[in-house]
């Protein structure tokens, strides 16, 4: 086998980062070096805390952990978090105890800068947030968007309704502006959508499975479940839970599970479909140049092997 | 169809299952079909058109309006002329390079004889509107400015209205201005959001419906070559449309945007609508956009959707049936 990708997952944990955490660590296809924090399912405090948590959870203190952004990428520090749907805690309100460990010294988006030019054209950037700490570190150093192998994005609504209101998905309603940045950056992106993640669902039944597991992932994994399947069960009328961040790593695990289209993608930033994502395959010809002219594409994907995906899933996290 | 149809009759017919219908529009060649469609169709009675720009300028709308009723026998059916500028002010921008300078492909026709009336499209809509509450259908064919100051003007218009049939908007597909917008909805993108969430009865078929209707090189031809009443004039007219549709979409042929909204007012069901609250976007690069909520989400606080009454939008159509009626219709002696 191929020497595993390197891999920095930046995260909001969040009940399915949590998840998607675990299964990176059990994907020998990927090497996980470090992991970025944001705001988003919880501030970005929370989430550090929840990242550190989950990686001795997982017995693998020795990665590192860099804390990201706590404010938007225009400064905005009024942000959204979603503790309707992971809890206050982020993971389920199961009162896990504080982590010892401690984040690096070194921010999020100065540790991605680093990482990428310290091993250039190797490191793919999992993005399971919003995307202020890749905006920033695109800002910080343009070279950025070169040393970085690939950046693996959830977020996005592609020609579907979103999930904080019906424009707009909620990892980009999170940081237009910074989605914006990075969708036009002409890094090498590839970005799942709820077009593809509301494809891949974890049924009660897989739930029930993981609960009867020894596995530790598994026993752990149920429990914090049960949050974010009753805010299914309210919010979408049914019996399982979208598989968004888990998804997400098994693109970059293997990128065969998906298809996908490429063209331009431009983030609105203002008005009330703030967030929107709006794809552009270039096939059409317009009267006049459009805001889509002249800015590099990205893949986007389109159809998912979901069966395959819940399969894999459960495998790696089952033990 | 009917085997042996009941021609249109100009001076209206006071038959209870007469469909009493405005047309609001910017003629526009696949406008001039849809009208000459409205006027080869029985049980229908067209109270008059209401011009606007888009196509064309508002002016031009007019005497092209006044031009086709002349051309259809029926000079005496009125024309109302609508807005020269949309809501915010601002000179409109034209669609010359798809419908020609004079919006009917450059065919130089002469001047109408016939006179627009005193009134304004918007007071022409809620004085018919007002004078049969309940029996009048609209069909809008441009931008919205027109509906949107008639329910400025009178707030019972949405009630007294039947149905608005709208020809705007993508839905979950690409726009034709730009990837986010579509032309009429992009007009006047503040006017399309007031109608659609004025709570007026409303269908809308968007682009992502018309674009799967097109007319080849080949109908075109056999257009040309039938005892079609208004064939001759259409196909004329249509050279110019069509030359832009290889240039834009690689389309031997034409989009067929305004007679398939048509076939939507009288044959509803050659369609099945989802229903869903509609908002445009007024701001920002994704001016003009049309988003619908399709209802799949119980949200957990207040959106810009929520609560206004939701409008039928147009999901599928059976192309073949309505490219077979509006083939029948036009050719039509």
């Amino acid at each position: 086998m191929a020497e595993p990708k390197k891999i920095i997952i930046d995260t909001d944990p969040g009940i399915d980062d949590a998840m998607a955490i675990f299964l990176a660590l059990r994907s020998p296809e990927i090497k996980v070096i470090g992991l970025t924090t944001i705001f988003g399912n919880v501030y970005t405090t929370l989430a550090t805390r929840n990242a550190l948590h989950l990686l001795e959870v997982a017995g693998r203190t020795d990665i590192p952990v860099a804390e990201g952004s706590h404010v938007s990428y225009l400064k905005a520090t009024k942000l959204r978090v979603a503790d309707f749907v992971h809890g206050v805690d982020g993971l389920g309100n199961q009162n896990f105890p504080q982590p010892k460990s401690k984040p690096i010294e070194k921010l999020a988006a100065e540790y991605l800068v680093e990482q990428a030019s310290l091993y250039p054209g190797e490191i793919t950037v999992v993005a399971l947030g919003p995307l202020t700490n890749i905006a920033l570190a695109i800002k910080l150093d343009p070279t950025f968007i070169k040393n970085v192998g690939q950046i693996v994005l959830l977020g996005g609504a592609f020609a579907v309704n979103g999930n904080v209101n019906p424009a707009s998905e909620a990892n980009i309603f999170g940081d237009p502006e910074a989605a914006d940045i990075v969708f036009t950056s002409g890094a090498d992106i590839l970005a799942v959508g709820l077009n593809v993640t509301h494809q891949v669902i974890l049924t009660d039944h897989d739930r029930q499975i993981l609960a009867e597991s020894d596995g530790i992932f598994a026993k752990y994994l149920s429990k914090i479940l049960e949050f974010y399947y009753s805010y299914h069960r309210d919010a979408y009328n049914m019996k399982g839970a979208y598989l968004h961040d888990p998804t997400t790593i098994l693109a970059a695990v293997n990128p065969s599970l998906m298809t996908y289209t490429e063209g331009v993608v431009r983030v609105q930033t203002s008005g009330i479909t703030r967030g929107l994502t709006l794809f552009f395959n270039k096939q059409k010809r317009f009267n006049e140049e459009t805001e889509w002219c002249n800015k590099p594409t990205v893949k986007v994907a389109v159809t998912v092997d979901a069966t395959e995906v819940v399969k894999l899933v459960m495998e790696r996290l089952m033990y | 169809m009917d085997s042996s149809p009941v021609m249109f009759d100009c001076n209206g017919v006071s038959n209870s299952d007469v469909q009493k219908i405005i047309i609001d529009t910017d003629p526009g060649i696949d406008d001039s079909m849809a009208i000459m469609m409205a006027f080869q169709t029985p049980k229908l009675e067209i109270l008059g058109l209401t011009t606007i720009f888009g196509n064309v300028s508002t002016k031009d709308a007019t005497r092209n309006a006044l031009l086709l009723c002349e051309i259809a026998g029926c000079p005496s059916v009125p024309v109302a002329e609508g807005s020269a500028e949309p809501l915010k002010g601002g000179a409109p921008e034209i669609q010359d390079f798809i419908h020609g300078s004079d919006g009917l492909g450059n065919l130089n026709l002469p001047s109408p004889k016939s006179k627009k009336v005193e009134k304004s499209a918007a007071e022409f809509l809620v004085d018919k509107v007002s004078q049969y509450p309940g029996e009048v259908s609209i069909l809008a064919l441009g931008p919205l400015t027109n509906l949107a100051l008639a329910i400025k003007r009178d707030s019972s218009f949405v009630t007294k209205v039947k149905r608005v049939v709208i020809l705007g908007g993508a839905f979950f597909a690409l726009g034709n201005i730009n990837p986010a917008a579509e032309a009429n909805i992009y007009g006047d993108p503040e006017a399309a959001d007031i109608v659609f969430t004025s709570g007026a009865n409303i269908d809308v078929v968007g682009i992502n419906i018309t674009t799967q209707l097109k007319m080849s090189d080949e109908d075109l031809d056999e257009l040309k070559q039938s005892k079609g009443r208004h064939a001759q004039f259409l196909w004329n007219s249509s050279k110019f449309y069509r030359d832009w549709h290889v240039k834009s979409d690689s389309v031997y042929g034409i989009f067929l945007h305004d007679p398939v909204c048509f076939v939507a007012l009288i044959r509803p069901d050659l369609f099945t609508f989802k229903k869903g609250v509609v908002r445009v976007e007024t701001q920002g690069l994704c001016v003009g956009h049309t988003l619908m909520d399709q209802g799949l989400k119980s949200w957990n606080s207040e959106n810009p959707w929520t609560g206004y009454k939701p409008v039928s939008v147009a999901w599928t159509v059976n192309v073949d049936k309505v490219l077979n009626y509006i083939r029948s219709v036009l050719m039509m002696p």
